[in-house]
């Protein structure tokens, strides 16, 4: 009977306390949301003053794991200073976009679209459709002129034709692509290592990828290198794709001009050509056989182990993975750019793609009364003001960065102290800033890798061609949702390079991608590029 | 007269068990919020609808979205992957409760058949995609599979990009993760047969796999109609984050499933009214077959859910 008791009495405790501790979390969580729900009322810090007043706004932008801005963070204080502006962005899981996505749409569908947004995948064209982002083309000027000056008219007059209601008018702020970003990347210390030249002919560029597989170059008596590869969908590898005059942006084919006609890139005969040959490579084991398993996480996590020989990213994202490859085995590697292979009949005709006009960056809601309108296009303004980059990149200190002698130098990336930021001169910024701001943060030990950055980003410039297809609303994708997210694309290339479909079955690939819509879309494309061009 | 004593006999009933009814209220206003009310949403399926102007305003299209979807020339493949991968669901993941609830019975220490139970059904707490990395590493090149290949002189195979090998990697997590939990109810339908029936079995001289055959297994039988007409009725709903976290574009022909289809073409386009159409479908399919199949059982053995 005493037992019992005691048991009774233990349980009821054993519930309480996990009562407290749910109901404790909820309650934090409870108070984020009244911070990020705060859209009609405004920050009441005593200050009367119109022009001093902070305004908060919701802002989304893509979050790859940092934690999230709330009211009277660090973050929050540093902008607010920074920008007068009162920054909140919440996390919303990214996952390659489409967390993001699903989470941005069910805010829309229940009225709660936040202040300022990232648009993603095309959506800003039923938006602005629909009324429910402000038409900027006037606003703009007034309210947010640097950022007006900072972009050139003539990638104003681009975004103006593109205007999906047909008006002209400018519903979204474009990022600027003033230079190319994604090279072909090789370990110049294993070529070395094994006594190679720089490959540039196809014929050497499979020697190259041979000689890493079976010569250990990373010298630890284990035949474990993994000489190239990329990323799930065959995205990432686009090294082994432009050799044949492919338009492709970050792996996903774009439209360019193809005997003579603006057409999608992947149902081109140049693109039959390359498949033949990357499913050589897959076949032979000089790819990656887990490529099309690998996440971002697990593909950089190979690069960082010392165990890949060449891979396709950002040229000055070198440093990253040199500090990593530093941290990890103790190995001060090099990492330069891959010239642009000659594919045999594709001489001269391969290039990394470029675009000029970026991807829509921003838009606003109309949703939001005028106080908040015009916090949001100041918010705009203010991150347009080249001045203000370096602070913004160095971030928070102690958080972000830290002093050094009289200097800030950035921290490491550390997503579970880091909060996340805006990244204005990511979208914005000319290689020139991009060059200054790396070399910036470099201190006395480190600085070869961030010259490594440099030179890469410097030296790839010249394999880079703007593709015809620079600018193509998207729009044209409008119905044939699969056509727009590659599907078809990933099912063949992939099937096809892993050889559990022959080559031959190439060409019903292109049958297929036409008839489920591919011919409506290519006539939109053509017809917008007769327009435009 | 007789409308009249029912409608007494209701009222009566209430004022004598009045506790029981008021302690029934939660439930029912939860099936009412969360699931009647819900319900008159799905007209969308019969309109063109756009967020910006609600269910009011959305202009009607009929069955323009079902049209869509027939017309869509994926259709034919998910649809006859969503039978497929539910026609193993309501077969073999079906059966194999109740075989290991019939073998763990067998179980005479107590303790034994208490751990192994509980081991069994631990995996039912993991979320789905806690389970789809752990089966991509253990298929993965340096995963235990490969491993145990290289011993016997195999080359690695890469099991997640083989369309033959999906539907049994599905079968399996499915079975490995759900089967323990399954047995619980067996179990609790096998402890309550009478224990004199197998006393006199005993006396009879029947071993223990005749006593197993003859006595439990047709006694389990209602309670194993009456969960299978329950699995019919979820026969199109296959687990959307089963399917979804084990899928790669390499395994599309044979594991996109209507759910997986409505998510990347539906709901991350924002097509709301062209997932509820789909959704729509799949309910009425599953209606249909439950009323079959619960007809079939009464006329077979009697017993049915109504």
């Amino acid at each position: 009977m005493f037992r019992r008791k005691t048991l009774l009495v233990m349980m009821c405790l054993v519930i309480v306390v996990g009562l407290i501790a749910a109901c404790s979390s909820n309650s934090s969580n409870s108070s984020s949301k009244n911070a990020t729900s705060s859209n009609g009322s405004s920050n009441t810090s005593g200050q009367t003053d119109a022009a001093d007043k902070i305004v908060d706004i919701e802002v989304w932008n893509g979050n790859t794991g940092f934690k999230a801005v709330e009211k009277g963070s660090p973050m929050y204080n540093f902008l607010a200073e920074l920008l007068g502006v009162g920054f909140i962005s919440p996390y919303v899981e990214w996952n390659g976009g489409t967390d993001y996505l699903n989470a941005l749409n069910a805010r829309i569908a229940a009225g709660e679209m936040p202040n300022v947004f990232l648009p993603y995948n095309g959506n800003e064209a039923e938006l602005a459709r629909n009324g429910a982002i402000a038409d900027l083309t006037d606003l703009l000027p007034l309210y947010a002129p640097k950022l007006w000056e900072l972009i050139p008219e003539e990638v104003w007059n681009i975004v103006k034709a593109n205007d999906p209601t047909g008006q002209g008018r400018i519903y979204w702020v474009p990022g600027i692509k003033s230079y190319e970003k994604t090279t072909g990347l090789i370990r110049k210390d294993w070529l070395d290592a094994l006594g190679l030249e720089m490959p540039t002919t196809q014929e050497e560029y499979v020697n190259v990828l041979r000689a890493f597989k079976e010569q250990d170059p990373n010298g630890n008596g284990v035949a474990d290198e993994i000489p190239t590869g990329g990323r799930e969908n065959a995205r990432w590898m686009d090294h082994l794709f432009n050799q044949y005059g492919i338009a492709m942006v970050e792996g996903f084919p774009d439209w360019d001009i193809y005997d003579g006609e603006l057409t999608f890139s992947a149902v081109s005969s140049n693109m039959k050509d390359a498949l033949a040959f990357i499913a050589q490579l897959y076949k032979e084991g000089l790819m990656d056989q887990e490529t099309f398993l690998n996440d971002k996480a697990t593909w950089d996590g190979k690069i960082d182990s010392n165990l890949v020989g060449n891979y396709f990213h950002w040229g000055q994202g070198a440093y990253e993975h040199l500090e990593k490859l530093e941290l990890g085995s103790g190995v001060k590697a090099e990492i330069t750019v891959l010239p642009v292979i000659e594919a045999p009949g594709y001489e001269g005709k391969g290039f990394i793609t470029t675009k000029q006009l970026g991807n829509p960056e921003w838009v606003v809601s109309a949703q939001q009364d005028e106080e908040h309108l015009i916090a949001s296009l100041k918010f705009l303004n203010e991150i347009a003001d080249e001045s203000k980059w370096y602070d913004i990149y160095m971030g928070v200190e102690g958080m972000h960065h830290e002093v050094v002698d009289g200097k800030k130098v950035k921290l490491p990336e550390d997503k579970s102290t880091q909060q996340n930021s805006v990244s204005p001169f990511y979208q914005w910024g000319s290689m020139e800033f991009q060059e200054q701001m790396l070399l910036d943060s470099a201190s006395e030990e480190n600085k070869w890798r961030y010259d490594q950055s440099v030179q890469n980003m410097k030296e790839l410039q010249q394999y880079v061609k703007v593709i015809a297809g620079d600018g193509l609303p998207s729009s044209i994708y409008d119905g044939y949702p699969d056509i727009k997210n590659n599907t078809l694309w990933y099912e063949y290339a992939t099937k096809i390079i892993i050889g559990t479909y022959s080559i031959d079955k190439f060409d019903e690939f292109v049958e297929k991608w036409y008839k489920s819509g591919g011919n409506v879309v290519t006539e939109r494309a053509r017809e917008w590029y007769a327009k435009v061009k | 007269m007789n409308k009249e004593t029912s409608s007494k006999g209701l009222l009566s009933n209430v004022r004598r068990y009045w506790p029981l009814y008021i302690m029934s209220i939660p439930g029912i206003v939860f099936f009412i919020i969360f699931k009647f009310i819900p319900m008159g949403g799905t007209v969308i399926a019969f309109q063109e609808y756009s967020v910006f102007k609600g269910i009011l305003h959305s202009e009607w299209v009929g069955f323009k979205n079902f049209e869509i979807l027939f017309r869509s020339p994926d259709f034919y493949r998910i649809f006859t992957n969503t039978l497929i991968l539910g026609f193993l669901k309501i077969t073999i993941m079906f059966a194999v409760p109740i075989i290991l609830a019939l073998l763990l019975n067998e179980i005479r220490r107590a303790v034994l058949k208490k751990t192994i139970q509980t081991a069994l059904y631990i995996p039912h707490f993991l979320s789905w995609v806690i389970i789809a990395g752990i089966t991509f590493e253990i298929f993965s090149l340096s995963g235990i599979f490969n491993t145990i290949r290289e011993w016997f002189g195999l080359d690695p195979v890469l099991l997640m990009q083989q369309e033959s090998a999906f539907r049994w990697i599905y079968v399996f997590t499915g079975i490995w993760r759900d089967a323990g939990w399954g047995t619980i109810v067996y179990l609790a339908a096998i402890s309550s047969i009478d224990a004199q029936i197998y006393e006199a079995a005993v006396i009879d001289g029947a071993s223990r796999f005749k006593q197993m055959v003859y006595i439990t297994l047709p006694l389990l039988l209602p309670t194993i109609l009456v969960l299978f007409l329950l699995e019919v009725g979820n026969f199109m709903e296959l687990g959307f984050d089963h399917v979804y976290t084990l899928l790669t574009p390499m395994t599309y022909s044979v594991g996109d499933i209507i759910d997986t289809y409505v998510y990347r073409t539906g709901i991350q386009e924002a097509r709301y009214s062209y997932a509820t159409a789909i959704g729509l479908f799949q309910a009425i399919i599953g209606f249909i077959l439950v009323m079959i199949f619960n007809k079939l059982s009464n006329k077979v053995s009697g017993e049915g859910l109504w």
